[in-house]
């Protein structure tokens, strides 16, 4: 008897491990005390479910209708105010202690950490990622259909990120991290988490937002200290070495939100004129001029429209030098350099 | 002040009219019930085949049957329909036919604005599908519609919008109907402490439906404004508010939650003590909990919008652990029904068996999400995609059937084959698990809903492929139903009129019921009045 109840709660024990087998670990601090909490949850679940289950086949099997049980009469007992009280009880308790445990990790999950290593600003936008390293400078983009973002963070280190999103909802969410959060058009949410672990992990976009909602893929490199101040290095050297000749009138397309170049140049101290086509259906786009990446004043901002539309801008003359042009709904995910020859 | 209509003591015969005028004019709650199951089931086998195409689509990475917009179409429509065209016009058709019976009436409370809620339900169901036909498809993002994708999309988006506005009225006006019928139409002796606990669940049904339902209409107004009137409510590049949407449709969506499954429980609570010779076990412990939850049920709303992280958590997730605790009171009254009970495995006791068993992993599996830390790991992932049909097929799907076994007699005044619904039975149960169980698993691994692609080497396709198989498993199993539908539709009626040694009154009239429901009312003293009738008849 009590060999075979200790091999009953072996079993019971062994399934609870198979079952916590199937969560990832967390890749971060935080992601790994919503791990632990999944545990809590499968070993307080489990025994209620295989406590119910197991009374509904033991009734099944013990209380069918048999020959020999014919005539008996059947109780007809249907409880009172005591089973009623312990009814009540049970689950109670049960869900008392979880409310308290879950809002032990919910604390941990969401505090903001006062010192960041990495400071990024997240976009999300129809259908691809922008992230942003505020501190370092420079941004990482995806376009829709053709490029996923790929970015690195140095591990061991918290990152703090500001989500944002330019048109609909979308989610920021990598599995690994047993995280995900809305990007929110016009409510822009913050949270902290630091990397665990090395390793090349995938994300994507979790909250349906339109057409190519399953395209919306990034991965997340977690790196030595070391890899990520000479990916920084790189990425840096790579954002200023965009190069073209001025060829003719400029001509700018988007399509899939996403312009058919990242470098127009014209000549110095002549008027020129843009051509902007909008081939994306219902969605708007604009063409603006900067000084450089992420000034806040533009040197000439053309109206948003939607495709499928063409318009021509005429512009005045600009002095020598590199000049940074974008759609400004989608931002650096469709921006470039404009060079003056 | 009582209006009464003048009657002629004699009356000119009724002119035979053709049958199809006679059921398109019925203002009988019977043929009505009838019209919304014939037409939920449609909608069901509709909707379903929608699902058939996502699983396809879904069992290998690539493009296989649909285009991206196509797929994100179908899970719009396979959700939209199943909600609000099959799940809750079959629990209220089931409530239409029956609730006059079993409180001992002789029709609805309102026989015309019944007629008229049914028949706004195909007439919004069209709408909806009708955008199929329009350019860029139907409506596309998604049975919730979250703004502002759903402020994009083309003319199906708005058929979608106005065929929900049709609906909506549809169940707030049948709402209406089965509260005034419930509380005012009721037979001597019928009184509350009496009344069959299905007909408890559709009281409580009601008022959701007549509370929450015109927050829905209000916020579809309000995005129909959006698209097409130049109004701004959830669009932020004007001062409007994102969040504003997910507020008010899950302020009418979680109660929406309640009104899909607690007709199934009343189903349950019916058939489970017929079929075990008991009474209910604690029966007003039962009420107290529908009373419960019905209240609870506006509270909670938030706990779908854990995600955008500005949401109070610990009141939303107190109040969601809350609401668990009168469902949990629910199996334990169930459990103790089959307790020394003497059980009998007829088609209806198997699907109401299947109900406990599943609707249990789909409460379960819901107290992960109730967490809203662990919400953020499995929210918006397959994992969220399991436990909706494990409440929403395990639970109230697998309540319809048993409710369809076991009333099927009283409707037709025919059986179903025993043998033909143990195989429905079975071969749903295991296509069930085989569809959803995995989808757990899926979550865990990360993979969003709503994707109509996944990458080769994300170590979802195996899992992907289970589901699949397992779908069509489902589908193998309704065509079994329906075969056995049509073979004993074929079949002279001859079923008595109490084939199950029924409790409640429905069992106390032939099979089917005349116009006028009874010849002859038998007393009500408890809530098994066809029961005491049997006994008093043993011990004459």
């Amino acid at each position: 008897m009590a060999a075979c109840r200790r091999s009953r709660i072996g079993l019971a024990v062994l399934a609870a491990a198979a079952l916590a087998g199937c969560a990832k670990q967390g890749a971060t601090v935080q992601g790994q005390e919503i791990h632990d909490l999944y545990v809590l949850i499968i070993i307080l679940a489990l025994p209620v479910f295989i406590g119910v289950e197991g009374v509904l086949l033991w009734c099944i099997v013990r209380y069918r209708q048999r020959r020999t049980s014919d005539g008996q009469p059947v109780s007809q007992r249907a409880g009172g105010p005591r089973s009623l009280a312990v009814f009540f009880a049970i689950p109670t308790v049960i869900v008392t202690f979880f409310f308290l445990y879950g809002e032990r990790t919910l604390a941990d999950v969401q505090r903001p950490e006062p010192n960041p290593a990495v400071e990024l600003r997240i976009d999300g936008f129809q259908w691809q990622w922008t992230v942003y390293y505020l501190n370092e400078g420079f941004f990482v983009t995806g376009k829709t259909l053709t490029k996923e973002p790929v970015f690195e963070l140095p591990v061991g280190a918290p990152v703090h990120v500001r989500l944002e999103a330019r048109d609909v909802v979308h989610e920021f969410y990598v599995p690994d991290f047993l995280f995900m959060r809305n990007a929110l058009p016009g409510r822009p949410n913050e949270f902290s988490f630091t990397p665990t672990r090395i390793g090349t992990f995938r994300g994507q976009c979790a909250e349906f937002c339109g057409l190519h909602h399953d395209q919306m893929r990034f991965v997340l490199k977690v790196v030595s200290q070391a890899d990520y101040v000479a990916w920084v290095d790189q990425a840096r050297k790579a954002a200023q070495h965009v190069d073209c000749n001025p060829s003719g009138p400029l001509k700018l397309v988007s399509k899939d939100n996403s312009w058919n170049t990242g470098c127009l140049a014209v000549a110095a101290g002549s008027p020129f004129s843009v051509s902007v086509s909008n081939l994306d259906p219902g969605i708007e786009h604009n063409f603006a001029i900067y000084p450089k990446a992420g000034a806040k004043r533009p040197l000439f901002q053309g109206p948003r429209f939607a495709g499928v539309a063409e318009k021509t801008f005429e512009l005045r003359p600009l002095p020598k030098g590199r000049y940074y042009f974008q759609c400004d709904v989608h931002g650096p995910a469709m921006s470039g350099a404009l060079v003056v020859k | 002040m009582a209006i009464v209509e003048p009657r002629t003591t004699e009356r000119a015969p009724e002119p035979q009219r053709h049958w199809l005028v006679e059921w398109l004019t019925t203002t009988d709650h019977k043929r009505i019930g009838i019209l919304y199951l014939g037409n939920s089931f449609a909608f069901f086998f509709v909707a379903g085949l929608f699902a058939l195409l996502m699983r396809t689509e879904l069992a290998a990475p690539g493009r296989q049957l649909v285009t991206t917009n196509g797929y994100n179409q179908l899970f719009t429509l396979h959700g939209t329909l199943m909600i609000f065209l099959f799940i809750l016009p079959v629990l209220v058709g089931f409530g239409n036919y029956l609730i006059p019976l079993q409180i001992g009436a002789l029709d609805m409370a309102f026989p015309r604005i019944n007629a008229l809620s049914f028949w706004l339900l195909p007439v919004g169901g069209l709408t909806i599908l009708s955008g199929l036909l329009a350019r860029g498809g139907a409506a596309a993002a998604g049975w919730t519609s979250y703004a502002p994708v759903s402020e994009q999309g083309g003319a199906g988006q708005d058929l979608w919008i106005v065929g929900l506005v049709v609906v909506g009225t549809a169940s707030i006006l049948s709402g209406v109907n089965f509260i005034v019928t419930i509380l005012r139409l009721r037979a001597p002796g019928m009184t509350m402490t009496r009344l069959p606990v299905f007909v408890w669940s559709m009281l409580a049904t009601s008022l959701l439906m007549v509370l929450a339902t015109p927050v829905l209409t209000a916020g579809l107004l309000m995005l129909f404004a959006d698209r097409r009137l130049g109004a701004f409510f959830f669009n932020p590049t004007h001062g409007g508010d994102v969040l504003l949407w997910q507020h008010v449709f899950w302020f009418f969506g979680h109660p929406e939650v309640y009104m899909l499954i607690l007709g199934a429980w009343g189903v349950v609570s019916e058939i489970l003590p017929v079929f075990s010779g008991r009474p209910l076990f604690g029966y007003p412990g039962v009420i107290l909990a529908f009373v419960l939850i019905t209240a609870l049920s506006f509270s909670v709303w938030a706990h779908h919008m854990f995600v955008t992280g500005q949401v109070e958590y610990p009141f939303f997730s107190a109040t969601t652990e809350l609401i668990s605790i009168p469902t949990g009171v629910l199996f334990f009254n169930w459990l103790a029904t089959l307790w020394r009970g003497r059980l009998r495995f007829e088609p209806p006791m198997l699907f109401a068996l299947g109900f406990i068993a599943l609707f249990l992993i789909g409460g379960v599996d819901g107290v992960w999400m109730a967490s809203p830390s662990m919400d953020f790991a499995i929210h918006d992932t397959y994992w969220v995609v399991a436990h909706i049909h494990y409440v929403l097929f395990g639970g109230t799907v697998f309540g319809v059937m048993a409710a369809s076994y076991y009333w099927f007699p009283k409707i037709t005044g025919r059986l179903l084959s025993r043998k033909l619904g143990q195989w429905h039975f079975w071969l749903m149960f295991l296509g069930f698990n085989l569809t959803f169980f995995p989808m757990h698993e899926l979550g865990l691994r990360g993979m969003p809903r709503r994707v109509a692609d996944y990458l080769p080497d994300a170590g979802w396709s195996f899992l992907n492929q289970l589901a699949t198989a397992g779908s069509f498993l489902i589908a193998v199993s309704l065509l079994v139903f329906l075969v056995n539908v049509v073979l004993t539709l074929r079949r002279p009626p001859d079923a008595p009129p109490d084939p199950w040694e029924g409790n409640t009154l429905e069992w106390a009239t032939t099979s089917p019921p005349p116009v006028h429901n009874f010849d002859r009312l038998p007393e009500v003293r408890s809530n098994r009045p066809v029961r005491d009738g049997r006994e008093q008849e043993v011990a004459r």
